[in-house]
């Protein structure tokens, strides 16, 4: 799971952004790319020294200008379980694959494994929306801890 | 084979993946944490992460938990020593104390930089505050 994948995947999630510069901003992500442009909305600016504040419905950072990002620990077991899920999958395919290949032509072979990996997709998908509302419900606390951290600074 | 892999800069640092791991930023703060995936630009992921302040030969911990660290801003990362961590010649303390003796720290060198400008000024040699000033912006 690359940095960059592991920003995607905690959208929706609280998180505290530092930049260069020292100034923190802690929101929600809404978005964002792949050179680490991002999108915020309910966000708290903090100023370097942590002395002044600034609330703003949404912004917009430069992915250039960020230091770092924080995000809440549970998006990290996110991926793993989606990680685990995909590769339980992957092995349930291979099964399958290896049922059809005593009836099916070799040739026959790519098209029967895509097949099988569209059909598959709905069961994991029972997964999926149980688990992101647990985790979701986890990260608003985590939200609560994060804006403290600024003010240790100096 | 470097060439072929889409990492080859970072390449070895794929290696140091699920290790304890010092960071030091530009900023001149410590993290330390488990390395769990790094990026063809050395942006890093640490969990369990804790900011570490040294102040003399005391020091003092804050948990942070996940990082994703923009690689720009990386000085450098050392795998920590499990063994020699064990018999560190430093003192650990709270929280509170080592935020103190920073703020203090601080405190001093400011004083001591305002006296050395003072000083420049008075002989003529007017010093630019922000040329030596340490903090990165």
């Amino acid at each position: 799971m690359l940095p960059l994948s592991l920003l995607k995947t905690a959208q929706s999630h609280p998180m505290l952004v530092e930049l260069k510069n020292g100034e923190t901003y802690n929101g929600h992500l809404v978005s964002c790319d792949s050179w680490m442009n991002i999108n915020l909305r309910d966000v708290i600016c903090t100023s370097k020294d942590g002395d002044r504040f600034w609330r703003m419905p949404e912004c917009y950072i430069r992915g250039s200008t960020i230091k770092y990002l924080r995000i809440p620990d549970e998006v990290i077991d996110m991926v793993k379980e989606d990680a685990q899920a995909k590769s339980r999958n992957r092995t349930e395919m291979n099964k399958n694959r290896g049922g059809n290949s005593s009836q099916n032509q070799r040739g026959g072979r790519p098209g029967g494994g895509n097949r099988n990996n569209v059909g598959n997709r709905p069961g994991q998908g029972y997964g999926g929306p149980a688990n992101n509302a647990m985790r979701l419900g986890g990260a608003g606390g985590q939200g609560n801890r994060l804006p403290h951290a600024a003010k240790n600074r100096k | 084979m470097d060439d072929l892999n889409p990492l080859a800069g970072t390449a070895h640092l794929l290696e140091e993946v699920d290790k304890k791991l010092m960071v030091l930023l530009r900023d001149g703060r410590t993290l330390i944490g488990y390395l769990r995936s790094v990026d063809q630009f050395a942006n890093l992921v640490l969990q369990r992460t804790i900011e570490r302040i040294h102040v003399g030969n005391e020091y003092g911990d804050i948990p942070r938990g996940v990082f994703i660290i923009r690689g720009e801003n990386v000085v450098l990362l050392g795998e920590i020593d499990r063994e020699k961590e064990q018999k560190l010649p430093l003192k650990e303390v709270s929280v509170d104390e080592i935020l103190d003796a920073q703020r203090r720290e601080q405190e001093q060198r400011q004083e001591k930089h305002r006296l050395v400008s003072k000083a420049l000024k008075e002989r003529g040699l007017a010093v630019d505050a922000n040329i030596i000033n340490e903090d990165f912006c």
